[in-house]
């Protein structure tokens, strides 16, 4: 359809855009006013901006800790998951193996088992284990929640690359394994970066586990340490929300430079091509 | 020398393999356990109940060490006691003794025995499960028991019909001693599906359950609603794409704790914007309404979902959209056929299958809510927000009961089981198509 955008429909976007964001905005306008503004009024613009709730939000509670963690955390199953995937999404895409129909569908019911369903057994092997309050433990769970959606991603990519190629390799006498490093490898780095992006942020997201598994506060992730903000008695909305500020720009970040890819990812696999 | 090539099928398994294996012991596994969990008794804060036993059990360490003072204190009874209470507790010793040796005439835990007797005398703690518990007979277990405690009272009697305050105190010492080491003899905690019927019954969980389905089924229509006139908008050209898909896309990339800390900032009775917003345009009765009020707890979960994650509904909708070619409408206007005919026609219909597909994806999410429920409200006013998950996880965690909350993790097991086998049938194997060959 290409019908032409007029100004009516520009300011339906101006509308839209804002109502999206409004959270955001208000959220950060909080974030500049003094501590007792906050409570006492509804205007949207302080005349005295202060960074009092910032520097609050960093020394009540380990928030850079929580930062770290979570980047350590996601970073690494990124790698792992992202791996393994490739991996899995070469077989099924090219190799002749059998089962291929059972192994995507387990994945995929796999991707829909509900997480209540699996923490109790998985937080007594991570007990047993002694990793709890570790990255591993939370890596491991991780890694097989972000699993099937790599693998789904990947072989989408992975289908899209044309045979041909892969041919004249083998003729060339390259071994199935030197194929998928030299060929599919370096033309599916696209289609594994959108992957590895989805990824970080379904690991950045976590709060089930990361909340069941590393209770001890300097192992908290982002997620569960920010809901710790609020204790029964007060809640500091000013460093709550400086605090949200501080974790919503990597993702704002991530999110502006990576959108086109996020985007196919995100819509990969869902719509027939 | 010729180097050592996998073939194709033999790289083609390699390969699979650590996804295969991770997705067994990380999915299906725990998935089995929480099942076989579920038919137990199974409580990590009860000592008696903190393992899974399909049979009986003796907790050997604490068995020792309360014997050892057993057949002494009875004996000093025996001592001090008078009248017809001296053949009483000969005979209890007997049995005591008895049911001892029986369970010593097991050459294997006799062995067990005295090692541990060995280690309680140089202070060692007993950390080997193998070694600390021993499985026992049912009958056995039962009667030895039932006779301790059967003993046990009678001491007790013993010590309110007595005068002699120093003898009733020993009476006393010597039946609490019964009781403790009649507790060292565990039960086996298979119930089977007792669980299950006790969940079957039991309101809270209806609510929950029914709570679930109210938030799945009002968020994902309203998202698909919303989304779909969203893509329809969007689906055109102009200046500042890169602008509004980002500013979709941050709603759905922020960590949903993080989300619902921020609503639960606009939402709040004394400072939320909304909640005043709402209350000066009379949408809402008073500005505590939104968090205090099961109706406006719900409403509030429901709406900051919807925001969440209508964006990204909307990008999926929209991907579909673009595959429609645009001839198809070309022809339909030369046809004379009006915008409504068009979007029931032609749109509606091509967009099945990536309308289902997104479906499938945000029931299956929104029915597993956990995160924006726990963060938001709580559960609360009253339950009244409760989701299944929720219910389970506090269950599970909170009251440390792994039994009945295992019950529970499997009901959303099955739930989910249930809703992805509709959708699957409905969508059939376009879902496969073109990943295999």
């Amino acid at each position: 359809m290409n019908k032409r955008a007029g100004i009516g429909f520009y300011i339906f976007l101006v509308i839209f855009v804002f109502l999206v964001m409004f959270p955001f905005i208000w959220v950060f306008l909080t974030s500049i006013k003094p501590v007792g503004e906050i409570f006492t009024s509804f205007r949207w613009f302080t005349t005295n901006p202060t960074l009092d709730s910032y520097d609050a939000a960093l020394t009540n509670r380990p928030l850079m800790r929580y930062m770290l963690n979570s980047f350590v955390v996601s970073s690494v199953t990124t790698v792992l998951s992202v791996g393994c995937a490739a991996f899995a999404a070469y077989a099924v895409t090219r190799l002749p193996i059998k089962g291929k129909g059972l192994f995507l569908g387990v994945v995929l019911a796999a991707s829909m088992f509900p997480q209540v369903a699996v923490i109790s057994p998985i937080f007594n092997i991570v007990t047993e284990l002694g990793l709890r309050n570790s990255y591993t433990g939370l890596v491991i769970p991780y890694m097989t929640i972000s699993l099937p959606l790599s693998i789904w991603i990947l072989s989408t990519f992975f289908q899209k690359i044309p045979f041909e190629l892969e041919e004249s390799a083998k003729l060339d006498g390259a071994s199935p394994f030197q194929t998928f490093r030299k060929i599919i490898l370096p033309l599916a780095t696209p289609g594994i970066f959108t992957t590895a992006i989805l990824v970080f942020i379904a690991a950045w997201n976590e709060y089930l586990f990361a909340l069941t598994i590393n209770s001890d506060d300097e192992w908290r992730t982002v997620p569960v340490g920010i809901s710790m903000y609020q204790s029964e008695y007060s809640v500091p909305w000013g460093d709550i929300s400086a605090a949200t500020v501080i974790v919503t720009i990597p993702i704002v970040v991530l999110v502006l430079i990576f959108q086109r890819r996020i985007v196919s990812g995100l819509t990969s696999g869902s719509v027939k091509e | 020398m010729k180097k050592f090539h996998f073939s194709e099928k033999q790289l083609g398994y390699l390969m699979i393999l650590p996804s295969i294996i991770l997705v067994v012991l990380v999915t299906l596994w725990p998935v089995a356990q929480s099942f076989y969990n579920s038919l137990f008794d199974y409580r990590l804060n009860d000592p008696t109940r903190s393992e899974r036993m399909l049979s009986a059990n003796m907790d050997l360490e604490r068995y020792v060490d309360n014997y050892f003072y057993i057949d002494g204190q009875l004996d000093n009874l025996e001592g001090s006691a008078v009248g017809d209470d001296i053949a009483t507790i000969k005979q209890a010793r007997e049995t005591i003794e008895g049911f001892h040796s029986e369970l010593a005439s097991d050459s294997e835990i006799n062995a067990k025995m005295e090692q541990i007797d060995e280690m309680l005398m140089n202070f060692e703690p007993v950390s080997d499960t193998d070694l600390k518990y021993s499985k026992l007979d049912n009958d056995f277990a039962e009667d030895y028991r039932a006779a301790l405690i059967s003993i046990s009272e009678d001491l007790q009697e013993m010590a309110a019909t007595t005068d002699n305050d120093e003898l009733a105190q020993n009476y006393e010492q010597a039946s609490s001693l019964l009781e403790a080491t009649s507790t060292n003899i565990l039960e086996s905690n298979f119930i089977g599906f007792s669980n299950y019927v006790k969940y079957f019954k039991d309101s809270r969980m209806w609510q929950s359950l029914a709570n679930t389905m109210i938030f799945t089924i009002a968020s994902v229509a309203v998202e698909l609603v919303l989304g779909l006139a969203i893509a329809l908008l969007i689906n055109r050209a102009f200046s500042g794409r890169g602008i509004v898909r980002a500013s979709v896309l941050i709603p759905w990339a922020i960590p949903t704790a993080v989300a619902a800390m921020m609503w639960g900032f606009l939402y709040d009775g004394q400072t939320g914007i909304v909640a005043h917003y709402f209350n000066e345009w009379n949408l809402i009765p008073d500005s505590s309404w939104l968090l205090s009020t099961s109706t406006g707890g719900m409403f509030s979960i429901i709406f900051a979902d919807v925001w969440k994650t209508t964006p990204y509904m909307a990008l999926l909708l929209l991907a579909g959209l673009q595959t429609i070619p645009n001839s198809l409408y070309e022809a339909s206007d030369v046809d004379g056929a009006n915008k409504f005919q068009q979007f029931f026609k032609i749109t509606l219909p091509l967009l099945k299958s990536a309308i289902l597909v997104a479906l499938l994806f945000r029931t299956l999410d929104a029915f597993r809510v956990f995160d924006l429920i726990y963060v938001l409200t709580g559960g609360g006013p009253a339950n009244a927000t409760e989701s299944i998950s929720i219910y389970a996880y506090i269950t599970l965690f909170s009251q440390q009961n792994f039994g009945e909350g295992s019950v529970l993790s499997v009901i959303v097991f099955l739930s989910v089981a249930l809703i992805s086998f509709i959708y699957v049938r409905l969508i059939g194997s376009d879902l496969f198509a073109g990943r295999t060959k």
